[in-house]
C-alpha cells in the first residue's frame, strides 16, 4: 500500500511541487519570523551583555513603576529622576570602586551636511550621550579618537556610511537645546555591529553632553566597576548605604536583563503581528492542499476503486491518501524551514524599505523553530487531506468500472447547513470579539474571521455557477475561447468555488486593511478639520519629539500670533496606563478648539487636568473629582479636574499645563506645536518667516492645515502599505492554487483538448480560453473577498467607533484597483497552464484507449 | 456512375511513416501513393496495424509524414507550418471520431458551428439549416452532448464536419461504438452528404458492411495499398480480406 502511495507522488511531480509550494510559503513565513526575531534578540542581547560585561553596578533613581506607556513618537521605556552630580565624588570614594562614571543621554539628530536631513529617525531612537571612562566596554572605536572638548563629538559607523561622513567633518547635530555643530573626531562601532538596532549615536565629552542634553550639574545614572576581588554585593550594598533617598544600586548584569526584557516584549509584539500573517497564509495554503487533493481523489477513482477490488480495505485507502499528504508535508515543512532563512532575510529588507532598519548579526536557526516549522506544516497539510481522504476511503470498488471521474459529492443541502452554520458561528464569534468584551477578544475575532471564510468557502459553489456565467456573459458572444472558457469555469462549480475561495481570503483582509485605513483616514480628517484652529503646524516626519528651542524661535517672530506647545508622555490612571499631554493654557484655545463641555481650560493650572468626556462618562468624573494618577518619576500624583471637552484626536484622554508637566517629566520635548498667524497676516507670509526660523531643523515640517492632514494621511498609508505587503503571501499562495487547478483541469480534459486543437481551435486560442477560465476564477475570488472584506471592515470600524474611526469610508478606487489586479493574476496564473494546454500533442490527446 | 474521375480532393504521394528509430524503428506506412477524387466516397480498409489510421491522419494534417507528400486540393500540408496546418483543417477539413467527438460544454448547436464560430467567422443558416434536417437533430439542438444518445452525437459531430464546407471529411471508425441501426442512420447521412452536395468522404472503417456505402474501398496491409474495389458490396469486401489473409 505505502509503496503505491509512494508512486502516485512520483508520478506526478509536477503537481506535488505546486501544493507542496503553498506548504513552503507558510511555513517559510513561521520559520522565518521565528528565525528574524531570535536574530534580533540574540544581537540585542550580545550587545547588553557586552554592555554589562565593563561595569558592575549601576546607580540611579528609581521609578514609582516599570512599565511606561510611551507616549505617542517617544520611544522612552524609562523616565528617571537625574542623580546630582556631586554623588559622583561620594560613589567614587566608596572603598573598592576602581572606576565610578556619571552617564548622560537624551535625543540628538545628526544632521546630514550634505543633504541637511537629519539621519535615522524613523522609528529607532536618535541618541546622544557622553564618553566615559568606562565607555569602551560598549562602543569600539573604529576611526580616529573619544570625543574630547566642547566642539567635538563622535558618532556611529552606520550614520557615518549612510551619511558618507568622515573624520573632520563637520555635521550640525540637533538636541533639546537646540542647533550645533561638531567636528566628528571619532566613528564609533558596537562591536562588530555598525549602530545599536538602526538607532543613530551621537557622543561628546561629559560636559558637552550635559549642557546639549540639558542635564546640567546632573547625571541619568553613574555605573561603577569595582576593584579587582572585591564582592559586587558587599560593594552593592555599601554604596547603596551612601544614597539618599529615592535612589537605588543594581548590578549591571540586571540593567542588562531588564534591557534584554523590554527588547524581548517589544519583539514578542511584532513576532506575534508576522505570526498571525503566516498563520493567515497557511490557512489559506490549507485551502489549496484540500482542493487539491479533492481532484486527485476524483481523476484516481477508478485507481483506488481498482485498489478496493483487490481487496485493500477503507482504511488503507484513507491512510493512503494520508500517508501522501504527510509526505508532502513533511518535505514541504523541511524546504519551508530552509526558505524561512531566505524570508527572514527578504523580511528584514521590506522593513528596511519602510524605515524600520534592523541590526546585521548571524542568523539564529534554533531547534525550536525547526520543531515547530515542521509540526505546523505538517499539520495543516494533513488536516486539509483529511476530508479528501474520507472521500477516497468511499469510493466503491464498483466505480472502477465506471468512466467519469465524478468528484464525489456530499448532499447539497448537507453542504449549505454546513456552510451557513459555520459562516454564522463566525460572524456571532466575530461579533462577540468586536462589541462584547471577552477576556481575549484578538483570538475570538481571528476564529470568527477564519469561520467566516470557511463558511463562505462552503458555501460559495452555489454562488460559482452563476457568478462565473454572469461575468463570462459580456464576453461570450465575442470568441469562442471566451465562451469556453466560461463553460469551463462554471462546469465544476465546487473546484472553481474551492480554487477562489482562496484568493477570497487574502483579497478580503487587504480589502478590510484598505476600507479600515480609509475610515481612519477620514475620521482622522474629520476630526482635524473640527479641532485644528491653526494655521500652521510643527511636527517632525515620524512624530518623533524635537526641541523646545523650535517653539521659542518661532514665538519670537512678529508675524506669528499663538504659538501652543504640545508634550506628551505615559502615566498611570488608576493603575491603567495612558498617555496625557501638557499644553500651554493660554494659547490653546487660540490655536484647538476642544469642545469644552464642562468647566473651564482657563482653570488649568497646578495640579489640574483637564479629561475627554468619553472617559469621564466612563469612569463616572465631574468637574471637581479627582484623578489617581501616577508618574514614574514622582510618583503618585493625585490631580483635579477642572475641564471635560469633546475633542480628543489632537490631545488624546488626559490634558495637563505645561508648568505641571515640567514638574512631572524629566524629558521635555515637542511632541507638536501649533502656530496661529499674526492678525492682519497672511498665512504664506507668516508660513514663510516660521519657515526661515526654523530652517536649522530639518526635522521640523511646517505644514498649514491641508498638508498636515495630507502628513497624516500618508502615515496612515505608509502602515496600510506594510499590512498588505505581508499579506501578498496569501494572495501569492492563492495564485498557486489557481495554477494548480487550471493544471489538473488541463490533464483532465486532455482529450477535449485535442479535439478543439483537431478541428481548428489554434494554440493561441486554446491560451486564450485558459486565460479567460483563470480570470474568471480570479475574479470570481475577488468579487467574494470584497464582499467579506467590505463586511469585515464595516464591522471593524463599528468596534472602533470609541477609539475615534467616526466615519467609513469605502476607497472605491483601491477596491477597484484590487479587483482589476486579481483579473491580471488570473491571467498570470493562466500562463503556465495555458502553455501546457496549447502544446499538447494533438495525435496524442484524440487516440483511443 | 462517376465515368470521369475528377480532380483529387486529397491525395498523398510516396508517403512514408516510422515511428522510433533505430532497431526500434516501426514503419507505418511504407511509400504509399493514393488518391481521393472529389464528391467520392471512400472507405479504407485493413488489418489492424495495416497503418490505416496513421494515413488518414498524415491525410489531414494531424500528423506530418517522415517523407513524402500529402495534398489536400493543391496544397502541400508538408510545406505548412503548425498554425497554417490548423488553418488548413479548420477551414478545409472536417472530422468524425469514433468517440469523444464533442465539446461536453457546448450545446449541440454551438457544437456543430465550432469551426466556424472558432474562425470567427458567420455561419450559413440557410446550409446550417439544411444539414441539421438532414441529419434529423432539429429539436436537439440545444440540449448538451450528455443528453444525446451516441448516435446522435455521432450526427452532430457529422454535421459539425460538413458545416464548414470543407473540401474534404475524414471519418475513423465513425460507427466504432454504434449500435448497427445508428450506424446505418449515420452511414446514410454520410451518403447523402455525397450524393446530394457532392462532398468528399474518407473513411476508415473495419467493418465490411460499413464500407459497402462507399464508392470505392482501398487495401492496406503492412504499411501498403494493397487493392481497391468500386463499388463495393459487402460480400464482396469480405472476400477480398479474406484474401488478404485478414
Amino acid at each position: 500500500m505505502f509503496r503505491a502511495t509512494w508512486r502516485s507522488l512520483l508520478a506526478r511531480k509536477l503537481r506535488l511541487l505546486l501544493t507542496a509550494g503553498s506548504i513552503v510559503l507558510g511555513v517559510g513565513f513561521v520559520a522565518g519570523t521565528y528565525v528574524l526575531t531570535d536574530t534580533m534578540n540574540a544581537a540585542f542581547e550580545e550587545l547588553f551583555a557586552r554592555a554589562a560585561s565593563g561595569a558592575d553596578l549601576v546607580v540611579r533613581s528609581r521609578q514609582a513603576f516599570e512599565d511606561i506607556a510611551a507616549g505617542p513618537g517617544t520611544g522612552a521605556t524609562e523616565e528617571r529622576r537625574p542623580i546630582p552630580e556631586a554623588l559622583l565624588e561620594e560613589i567614587a570614594s566608596v572603598p573598592g570602586v576602581e572606576i565610578a562614571a556619571g552617564d548622560v543621554s537624551g535625543a540628538a539628530s545628526i544632521v546630514d551636511p550634505d543633504s541637511d536631513e537629519v539621519l535615522g529617525g524613523l522609528g529607532p531612537p536618535t541618541i546622544g550621550t557622553n564618553w566615559t571612562a568606562l565607555a569602551d566596554a560598549v562602543l569600539t572605536v573604529r576611526e580616529g579618537r573619544p570625543p574630547d572638548g566642547p566642539g567635538e563629538v563622535a558618532i556611529d559607523a552606520g550614520s557615518a556610511r549612510t551619511g558618507e561622513i568622515g573624520i573632520g567633518d563637520r555635521v550640525p547635530i540637533l538636541t533639546g537645546t537646540g542647533r550645533e555643530v561638531f567636528e566628528v573626531v571619532g566613528i564609533l562601532g558596537f562591536g562588530p555591529a555598525d549602530n545599536l538596532g538602526g538607532a543613530t549615536l551621537a557622543v561628546f565629552d561629559t560636559e558637552t553632553a550635559q549642557r546639549l542634553l540639558d542635564k546640567e550639574g546632573v547625571y541619568d545614572t553613574i555605573t561603577v566597576k569595582a576593584e579587582e576581588d572585591v564582592d559586587p554585593v558587599a560593594l552593592r550594598a555599601a554604596i547603596q548605604a551612601r544614597l539618599p533617598k529615592g535612589l537605588e544600586t543594581v548590578s549591571s548584569t540586571d540593567v542588562a536583563d531588564e534591557n534584554a526584557q523590554a527588547l524581548r516584549e517589544g519583539l514578542g509584539f511584532f513576532r506575534t503581528a508576522l505570526l498571525v500573517f503566516a498563520a493567515v497564509a497557511l490557512f489559506v495554503g490549507g485551502f489549496l492542499i484540500l482542493n487539491t487533493f479533492s481532484i486527485i481523489v476524483a481523476q484516481r477513482t477508478r485507481e483506488l476503486a481498482l485498489l478496493r477490488t483487490l481487496g485493500a480495505t477503507r482504511a488503507q485507502v484513507l491512510g493512503s491518501v494520508v500517508v501522501e499528504a504527510a509526505i508532502v508535508g513533511v518535505l514541504a515543512s523541511a524546504v519551508g524551514v530552509g526558505a524561512g532563512v531566505g524570508i527572514a532575510i527578504g523580511l528584514r529588507g521590506l522593513l528596511g524599505a519602510f524605515g524600520i532598519d534592523l541590526p546585521t548579526t548571524a542568523i539564529q536557526l534554533e531547534p525550536r523553530t525547526v520543531v515547530v516549522s515542521i509540526a505546523v506544516g505538517l499539520g495543516v497539510t494533513i488536516l486539509a487531506a483529511v476530508l479528501p481522504a474520507r472521500h477516497a476511503a468511499r469510493v466503491a470498488p464498483l466505480q472502477a468500472l465506471r468512466d467519469t471521474a465524478a468528484e464525489a459529492s456530499g448532499s447539497l443541502a448537507r453542504r449549505a447547513l454546513l456552510g451557513g452554520a459555520a459562516a454564522l458561528a463566525g460572524v456571532g464569534a466575530l461579533a462577540v470579539g468586536l462589541f462584547g468584551s471577552p477576556s481575549n477578544p484578538a483570538v475570538v475575532v481571528g476564529v470568527g474571521a477564519a469561520l467566516t471564510f470557511a463558511g463562505v468557502a462552503v458555501w460559495s459553489p452555489f454562488l460559482a455557477r452563476p457568478v462565473a456565467g454572469a461575468l463570462g456573459a459580456p464576453f461570450e458572444r465575442r470568441s469562442v475561447p471566451a465562451r469556453l472558457g466560461r463553460e469551463n469555469a462554471r462546469r465544476n462549480p465546487r473546484r472553481t468555488a474551492a480554487t477562489a475561495s482562496a484568493l477570497m481570503i487574502g483579497l478580503g483582509l487587504v480589502s478590510m486593511v484598505a476600507i479600515l485605513a480609509a475610515s481612519l483616514k477620514a475620521s482622522l480628517d474629520e476630526a482635524l478639520r473640527k479641532t485644528l484652529k491653526a494655521d500652521l503646524t510643527l511636527s517632525t516626519t515620524s512624530f518623533t519629539p524635537f526641541s523646545p528651542a523650535v517653539a521659542r524661535r518661532v514665538a519670537a517672530l512678529p508675524e506669528v500670533g499663538a504659538v501652543g506647545t504640545f508634550r506628551q508622555a505615559g502615566f498611570k490612571v488608576d493603575g491603567d496606563t495612558s498617555f496625557l499631554t501638557g499644553l500651554d493654557p493660554s494659547t490653546v484655545e487660540a490655536v484647538t478648539s476642544l469642545g469644552v463641555s464642562a468647566g473651564s481650560l482657563a482653570d488649568l493650572r497646578g495640579d489640574a487636568i483637564a479629561v475627554a468626556s468619553d472617559v469621564a462618562t466612563e469612569r463616572g468624573w465631574s468637574v471637581g473629582d479627582r484623578v489617581p494618577a501616577a508618574f514614574p518619576s514622582v510618583g503618585e500624583r493625585p490631580l483635579r479636574i477642572v475641564a471635560i471637552y469633546d475633542e480628543d484626536r489632537l490631545v488624546g484622554d488626559y490634558v495637563v499645563p505645561l508648568e505641571t508637566y515640567e514638574d512631572l517629566y524629566v524629558e521635555q520635548l515637542d511632541a507638536f506645536v501649533l502656530v496661529r498667524a499674526a492678525e492682519g497676516v497672511a498665512t504664506d507670509e507668516a508660513r514663510r518667516a516660521v519657515e526661515a526660523a526654523v530652517v536649522g531643523f530639518p526635522n521640523v515640517d511646517v505644514q498649514d492645515q491641508a498638508a498636515f492632514r495630507e502628513k497624516q494621511a500618508a502615515f496612515i498609508d505608509q502602515l496600510l502599505g506594510l499590512v498588505t505587503a505581508l499579506l501578498m503571501m496569501a494572495i501569492v499562495i492563492a495564485l498557486f492554487g489557481i495554477v494548480n487547478t487550471l493544471g489538473l483541469s488541463i490533464y483532465e480534459r486532455t482529450r477535449e483538448l485535442g479535439l478543439l486543437r483537431a478541428v481548428g481551435m489554434s494554440r493561441a486560442q486554446v491560451r486564450r480560453m485558459i486565460r479567460w477560465e483563470a480570470v474568471i476564477i480570479a475574479v470570481f475570488g475577488a468579487l467574494l473577498g470584497l464582499a467579506v472584506g467590505i463586511g469585515f471592515g464595516w464591522a471593524l470600524r463599528r468596534a472602533l467607533e470609541p477609539e475615534g474611526v467616526t466615519r467609513l469610508a469605502l476607497p472605491a478606487a483601491q477596491l477597484g484597483a484590487y479587483l482589476a489586479a486579481a483579473a491580471l493574476a488570473g491571467v498570470l496564473a493562466a500562463v503556465w497552464p495555458a502553455r501546457r494546454a496549447s502544446r499538447l500533442d494533438v495525435l496524442a490527446s484524440i487516440a483511443y484507449e | 456512375m462517376t465515368v470521369a474521375i475528377t480532380r483529387a480532393a486529397a491525395r498523398a504521394a510516396s508517403v512514408r511513416k516510422v515511428y522510433g528509430r533505430g532497431d526500434a524503428a516501426v514503419e507505418a506506412l511504407r511509400d504509399v501513393t493514393v488518391a481521393f477524387g472529389e464528391g467520392e466516397f471512400t472507405a479504407i480498409m485493413g488489418p489492424s496495424g495495416s497503418g490505416k489510421s496513421t494515413l488518414l491522419h498524415c491525410l489531414a494534417g494531424l500528423d506530418r509524414p517522415t517523407s513524402g507528400q500529402v495534398f489536400i486540393g493543391d496544397v502541400d500540408l508538408t510545406t505548412l507550418s503548425d498554425r497554417a496546418l490548423t488553418d488548413l483543417r479548420r477551414d478545409r477539413v472536417g472530422f468524425v471520431f469514433q468517440a469523444f467527438n464533442l465539446i461536453p460544454t457546448l450545446s449541440a448547436e454551438e457544437n456543430i458551428t465550432l469551426p466556424v464560430d472558432i474562425a470567427g467567422r458567420k455561419v450559413d443558416r440557410s446550409w446550417f439549416d439544411r444539414i441539421v434536417d438532414t441529419v434529423g437533430l432539429r429539436d436537439r439542438l440545444h440540449h448538451r452532448p450528455a443528453e444525446l444518445s451516441g448516435g446522435q452525437q455521432q450526427r452532430v459531430a457529422a454535421a459539425r464536419a460538413l458545416v464548414s464546407r470543407p473540401t474534404i471529411v475524414f471519418a475513423d471508425e465513425p460507427t466504432g461504438n454504434l449500435d448497427s441501426r445508428s450506424g446505418e442512420e449515420l452511414l446514410g447521412f454520410l451518403r447523402s452528404a455525397v450524393d446530394e452536395h457532392g462532398q468528399t468522404i474518407v473513411m476508415v472503417t473495419h467493418d465490411a458492411r460499413a464500407a459497402s456505402h462507399a464508392d470505392r474501398v482501398v487495401f492496406l496491409a503492412d504499411g501498403d495499398v494493397v487493392g481497391e474495389m468500386r463499388e463495393p458490396t459487402t460480400e464482396r469486401v469480405l472476400d477480398h480480406l479474406k484474401s488478404l489473409g485478414a
